[in-house]
């Protein structure tokens, strides 16, 4: 391998068409373009993702996306060693019109196609932007994921526990469409906390009761519910106040969840000892500033080091894809023009599956 | 003196994963699988498997051709992501062709194209009628009698269904799709072309929340 290499990477896993260019320079990565084209204007109507208008947008976006990455790195497709695309897990129409964009390509140049699981992309974020030694903790924390895992390698994956039915970013745009607040919920719910009063809603704490490291958030969002029919049937509405200490109210229940389930999975994962312990948070969830500063408290307590990554690889984006795709490079691990798109791909196979996880869309 | 161009045409819109390799105006190698799922894993293989068969390879392309639908939403999405991959890898154009420009390929004289659609429908468009039809999805028990004119047939998968329900004739397709798609891609691909996008002929299935928002009260 030459000492300079050039990874393409492709995802369009849920409601994001993304391609980057990753410069591998000496075992260094850095990221030369990340192009993202959300749809959040196509879904808002209908509060919530919608996996035929995503697919839709995806088919006829994700090429234009690999276009611009190419320009803004000033590099022609002839200078890209490899081509990493997400397989899954995801809505399905969306990861197979990525998967069959980057067969094109591959095919065209004759380059090595590289099948990329969508949450090791999150997982190894952390060593693309901070260099993190593996064994480390993750938290995967987003719209449509939420998982504690020890990431032993970028193959291998302890999964400790995740949700059981909603992750928390669907419970936030849940709880902003009960709200009637913008989508996406997260940084909505988030603005109107600010104003609002944690303590005047006693929201619960679902499976904080139960061993391990397992989190249920589907009661939070009906208890939000349950508390804001309460007010309109007093009132006839809410007033902003009551709003706000709704949002906060939900916020620290969902703070709470992450804090307690981190401290557990904490003590498990010291207890391989790790060289370097570190915790690192990915997913758009990391980015609520309240979440994120309860879990630096807990890291703090524990005496491991706290990354997270910026907002930008934080989110969906396609330079995880490519860098989690050369780590499966290094490790001769390419695959062929049969390469199938996935919907569900547990990063850890051996773990029980998490139960109701086969009922929704972008779970794993 | 240029050689003869040469095309390579894909459809998977229905239960089928095909392709048709045209040089000059010879079709020179097709494949036409018949598969309920599994284009995305079969697609490329049976793309490479065409073009071996003529001893053609990806780089000596000088066209892509694919049909963009109406058909299987997930189906047409294959293939046009991988025409797009495809015509970005090789920097040559692809050429999206609809279906029914592909079934009226070759036709004797006005037909209606009518393609098999989901619960009892059939998406339909007039070629060389007196009436200009479609493209449209429509039940096919519902469809007008007095669509039917003098010399009319019907074309496509749901032909035959729709030619009894008008009292007209059913006249098979002259080309396979996939041979179809090249023969028609190799009369467009010189002149600039949108990139291929899929008909779908009906928005997506989506319907806004039912539960209104809470009135806020100092707002009012």
């Amino acid at each position: 391998m030459a000492s300079v290499t050039h990874i393409l990477g492709i995802e369009s896993s849920c409601d994001d068409t993304a391609a980057a260019v990753l410069r591998i320079h000496d075992g260094r990565a850095s990221v030369l373009s990340s192009v993202v084209e959300g749809q959040s204007g196509l879904h808002a109507a209908f509060g919530g993702v919608v996996p035929e208008i995503a697919a839709r947008a995806h088919a006829e976006k994700i090429d234009l996306c690999v276009e611009e990455a190419l320009a803004q790195a000033d590099l022609p497709l002839s200078q890209i060693d490899a081509i990493a695309v997400t397989a899954g897990p995801g809505l399905i129409g969306g990861v197979l019109s990525g998967v069959m964009c980057a067969k094109g390509l591959a095919a065209a140049t004759g380059k090595p196609l590289i099948g990329v699981n969508h949450l090791a992309g999150h997982a190894l974020t952390p060593r693309l932007t901070d260099g993190l030694a593996y064994p480390y903790l993750m938290l995967l924390v987003s719209g449509g994921h939420c998982q504690l895992l020890i990431v032993q390698s970028h193959d291998r994956f302890t999964r400790l526990g995740g949700t059981i039915d909603d992750a928390p970013g669907e419970a936030f745009d849940k709880t902003a469409r009960l709200l009637g607040l913008p989508q996406p919920g997260g940084p909505s719910v988030e603005a109107e906390a600010k104003a609002g009063d944690p303590k005047r809603f006693t929201f619960p704490r679902p499976l904080m009761d139960r061993p391990g490291c397992d989190m249920s958030f589907s009661g939070l969002k009906t208890a939000v519910l349950r508390a804001r029919d309460q007010i309109v049937a007093e009132k006839a509405g809410l007033t902003t106040q009551d709003r706000a200490d709704l949002c906060a109210g939900f916020q620290a229940a969902v703070t709470d969840v992450l804090r307690g389930k981190t401290a557990r999975a904490l003590e498990q994962y010291l207890a391989v000892n790790p060289e370097a312990p570190a915790i690192a948070v990915a997913g758009g969830v990391a980015a609520n500033r309240s979440i994120r500063a309860g879990l630096e408290t807990i890291a703090s307590d524990y005496g491991v080091a706290f990354t997270a990554p910026p907002l930008r690889l934080c989110t969906d984006n396609a330079a995880m894809i490519a860098y989690a795709g050369w780590e499966r490079w290094q490790a001769a691990q390419v695959d062929d023009m049969t390469l199938a798109a996935r919907p569900r791909w547990p990063l850890d196979n051996r773990a029980p599956a998490l139960v109701g996880s086969g009922k929704k869309g972008a779970k794993s | 003196m240029p050689s003869d161009p040469i095309v390579l045409g894909f459809d998977t819109s229905a239960a089928h994963c095909a392709a048709a390799l045209l040089s000059g105006t010879g079709i020179v190698a097709a494949r036409h699988e018949e598969m309920g799922r599994g284009q995305a894993e079969r697609l490329m293989t049976l793309l490479e498997e065409t073009l071996s068969e003529a001893g053609v390879a990806w780089s000596n392309l000088d066209a892509i051709g694919v049909g963009t639908g109406p058909g299987n939403f997930t189906g047409i999405r294959i293939s046009v992501s991988a025409a797009r991959g495809l015509a970005l890898g090789l920097g040559i154009p692809a050429v999206g062709v609809d279906l029914f420009d592909a079934a009226a390929w070759g036709a004797p004289g006005p037909a209606l194209i009518c393609h098999t659609a989901p619960r009892g429908t059939a998406y339909l468009r007039s070629c060389g009628m007196v009436r200009d039809i479609g493209p449209v999805q429509m039940a096919i028990d519902t469809i007008p009698a007095d669509w039917a004119e003098a010399g009319l047939s019907c074309i496509g998968s749901a032909g035959a269904e729709v030619a009894a329900h008008l009292g007209v004739s059913h006249v098979p397709v002259a080309h396979a799709p996939a041979v179809a798609v090249a023969r028609i891609a190799a009369t467009r691909w010189q002149v600039p072309q949108p990139r291929p996008a899929p008909l779908y002929l009906r928005p997506a299935d989506a319907a806004p929340p039912r539960d209104a928002p809470p009135v806020i009260l100092d707002d009012a």
